[in-house]
């Protein structure tokens, strides 16, 4: 009630309520409220903008500005608990260079006065080296002359055997041009040879393996073919490459044709199965003969199996997989086999009439269903005569739930054959013997004159002229 | 027929051929008390039970019989070692109640049943009839003993009468067993009929199929007559 009171500005009536609190406390509670000297809001003032002037304490607002300027200035990071460690700039020289060369770099003052720590890692290669008899015993070659080869094992030592850069530096004036391959292909027969003759091993690219010396072997033929082959791949043109891109889609195309083809003779093979175990109607098979019968040569799938499938299976599945046909009505139909007796042991009866479990949840409704309108139990008395003939009629009742399935898309087909001709021959069509429309009355039966589907038939175009 | 009491080495030998069929009956009753009970909510007293169809007594084959009541019941597994097998207990709430039957011979596997004890008269009631102001479902069922252990066998071909007087159930299971299969006769004759014709149709449906596919392929090989036919 006070805060009420207290929201609304309407000032308490002094003491004239007494509560349990008022009399506990005595004035305390109540003083809070009334000292607050209230500063009433101006006419027309906005609620926020009073707000700003006057905070809740109804203080007046300070005349001068409190603010230090101290608040928002940012403190230095103080990262470490020790002292910072002072750096200097001082000299050093790098052993590994022979010119006694002196640079400056940044290192702490603490630190000792060491030796460069990267002059380590100036490894140099170890270039096998001849004298004029070994040469002219095992070095001799038809291709390259003694001052040839020298240059080349000069270059390698200057270079760290980089033969792209000897390549560049190759002294054309005196020598003719060789290619990297030529010159790696002699430096590593060179370097074979002399590995074989000489007994310390010398060059990095020796290594022991069990005792037995391994030289790398450079086979300049293959890298030539290599390269040549990255040459070609790379000078291809804008029109190869399309040519190339439309052939492995054509590819992807037969490919998923050979799948659907496969899908459909696997049909056919069940449809023949179960005419021959079953009840020997076998729904409209020649329409999947006759598809089967344009196979392309094998070659053409060995040709597409070569390739990389996973790339585009999704999205030609997706877009070849051609609309399966009207002609394709398969029938599935056979009752319902209920497990034979079992062996020795105790069993209830009622569990004879189980459904065995391949009847699918769909067929198990739709038997009860039917079940229901023949006004019968659908978990009878069990005893040995209603368990044999309970069962009996379920299977019935599942065989001709899918003769009706199946009669239903042969009338669905047959209409679609309908329209086709009719489309085909305007004015004219087939009639469907009345029996077999009787599962669904309204099927149209048109008159002649209603027919009208023959708007896109090329010989309707011909009767308009 | 001999007793014998030691049926030797090979006593877990099953008798070839011999099939022995025991009839049972199983079910509630259920009695509402008229309100609900104050202490616990409980509006009614039940009794689950398991007994034979005919005049016999039970116990000469039967081991126990395990009744699983609700998970909210102290005790929930509840055995019966001898007739009458049969459980009473209070409760407001149908749920349901597994039987396991166990036989004395420990070769012989139990069977197991399955109740949904009732407590509830259902707007059309069939099967339940009510006896005096207790509400009876129960169901007939049927233990086949196949090729049974030489014991079991023994123990079955030993039954005594379970009473003196007549032995008579809430239900009427014969009548119930002769219209059932009368039921089901008629309507397995009425099913076979809609076969035969369903069969008969789709033999003409096919025939038409292929008969409309011909007319198509004519019309397709030759479409100067349909141009023809259309002026």
């Amino acid at each position: 009630m006070a805060d009420i009171l207290d929201i609304l500005d309407i000032e308490q009536p002094g003491a004239s309520e007494i509560t349990r609190d008022s009399i506990i406390h005595g004035d305390k509670a109540k003083k809070k409220y009334v000292t607050a000297k209230t500063v009433r809001r101006p006419e027309g003032m906005h609620r926020e903008v009073f707000a700003l002037l006057y905070n809740d304490n109804k203080d007046l607002p300070p005349l001068l500005p409190t603010d230090t300027g101290k608040a928002y200035k940012q403190t230095k990071a103080k990262l470490g608990m020790r002292k910072v460690r002072k750096w200097v700039w001082a000299p050093f020289t790098n052993p590994a260079r022979k010119d006694n060369a002196v640079f400056h770099h940044w290192k702490r003052a603490s630190d000792e006065a060491k030796e460069y720590p990267f002059a380590q890692f100036n490894k140099q290669v170890s270039i096998p080296s001849y004298s004029e008899s070994e040469y002219n015993q095992y070095l001799k070659s038809e291709d390259w002359s003694q001052a040839e080869t020298d240059h080349l094992m000069d270059l390698c030592q200057r270079f760290d055997l980089r033969f792209i850069v000897i390549h560049d530096r190759w002294d054309r004036a005196a020598f003719r041009d060789r290619s990297v391959e030529d010159l790696k292909e002699r430096y590593y027969n060179i370097c074979a040879i002399l590995s074989k003759v000489k007994t310390n091993p010398w060059s990095n690219s020796v290594t022991m393996v069990n005792g037995e010396k391994r030289v790398y072997h450079y086979d300049a033929e293959h890298e030539r073919k290599r390269k040549e082959q990255l040459k070609r791949l790379f000078d291809r043109t804008q029109e190869q490459i399309d040519e190339e891109q439309m052939l492995l889609a054509e590819l992807k195309k037969i490919e998923a044709r050979k799948r659907e083809r496969e899908r459909k003779t696997q049909d056919l093979q069940k449809l023949i199965s179960r005419a021959d175990s079953g009840n020997g109607i076998v729904s409209n098979q020649t329409s999947v003969v006759n598809e089967g019968a344009n196979t392309p040569t094998g070659s053409t799938s060995t040709i597409a199996r070569r390739h990389d499938r996973k790339l585009h299976k999704k999205k030609l599945t997706a877009q070849q997989r051609p609309v399966r046909t009207v002609e394709t009505v398969t029938v599935e139909w056979s009752g319902i086999k209920f497990p034979e007796a079992r062996g020795a042991g105790v069993w209830l009866r009622s569990q004879r009439m189980k459904l065995p479990p391949g009847v699918g949840q769909r067929k198990t409704k739709a038997i009860e269903q039917e079940l229901r309108l023949l006004n019968i139990d659908i978990a009878p008395t069990p005893t040995e005569a209603i368990c044999k003939h309970f069962n009996e009629l379920r299977s019935d009742l599942a065989l001709a739930l899918d003769l009706k399935n199946a009669l239903a898309s042969c009338e669905f087909e047959l209409q679609a054959l309908r329209h086709q001709y009719e489309a085909l021959n305007p004015g004219k069509t087939l009639t469907i013997p009345a029996s077999i429309c009787n599962t669904n009355v309204d099927a149209e039966i048109k008159p002649l004159g209603e027919i009208i589907d023959v708007v896109g038939s090329p010989s309707a175009l011909n009767t308009t002229i | 027929m001999s007793l014998p009491t030691d049926f030797g080495p090979d006593s877990g030998g099953r008798v070839k051929g011999l099939v022995i069929v025991k009839a049972i009956v199983y079910g509630n009753i259920a009695r509402y008390f008229g309100k609900k009970r104050e202490e616990d909510g409980h509006t009614h007293q039940w009794t689950v039970y398991v007994k034979p169809y005919a005049n016999e007594d039970m116990s000469a084959y039967i081991k126990k019989v395990h009744f699983k009541l609700h998970e909210s019941y102290a005790n929930p597994n509840r055995i019966v070692t001898k007739p009458p097998y049969e459980l009473t207990e209070t409760g407001w709430g149908e749920f349901e109640i597994v039987i396991k039957i166990y036989f004395h011979d420990s070769n012989e596997r139990p069977v197991t049943l399955y109740h949904i004890l009732k407590l509830f008269q259902s707007p059309v009631s069939e099967t339940a009839p009510t006896v005096g102001r207790s509400l009876v479902s129960e169901s007939y069922e049927e233990i086949v003993f196949q090729e049974p252990t030489q014991l079991m066998q023994h123990l079955l071909n030993n039954i005594k009468p379970i009473t003196n007087g007549q032995w008579t159930h809430d239900s009427d299971f014969e009548e119930k067993k002769e219209k059932t299969l009368e039921k089901i006769i008629s309507a397995q004759g009425k099913v076979r009929g809609e076969i035969s014709e369903l069969k008969d149709k789709l033999q003409l449906a096919k025939e038409t199929i292929s008969k409309f596919k011909e007319e198509i392929a004519k019309l397709q090989n030759n479409p100067a007559a349909s141009i023809l036919s259309g002026v």
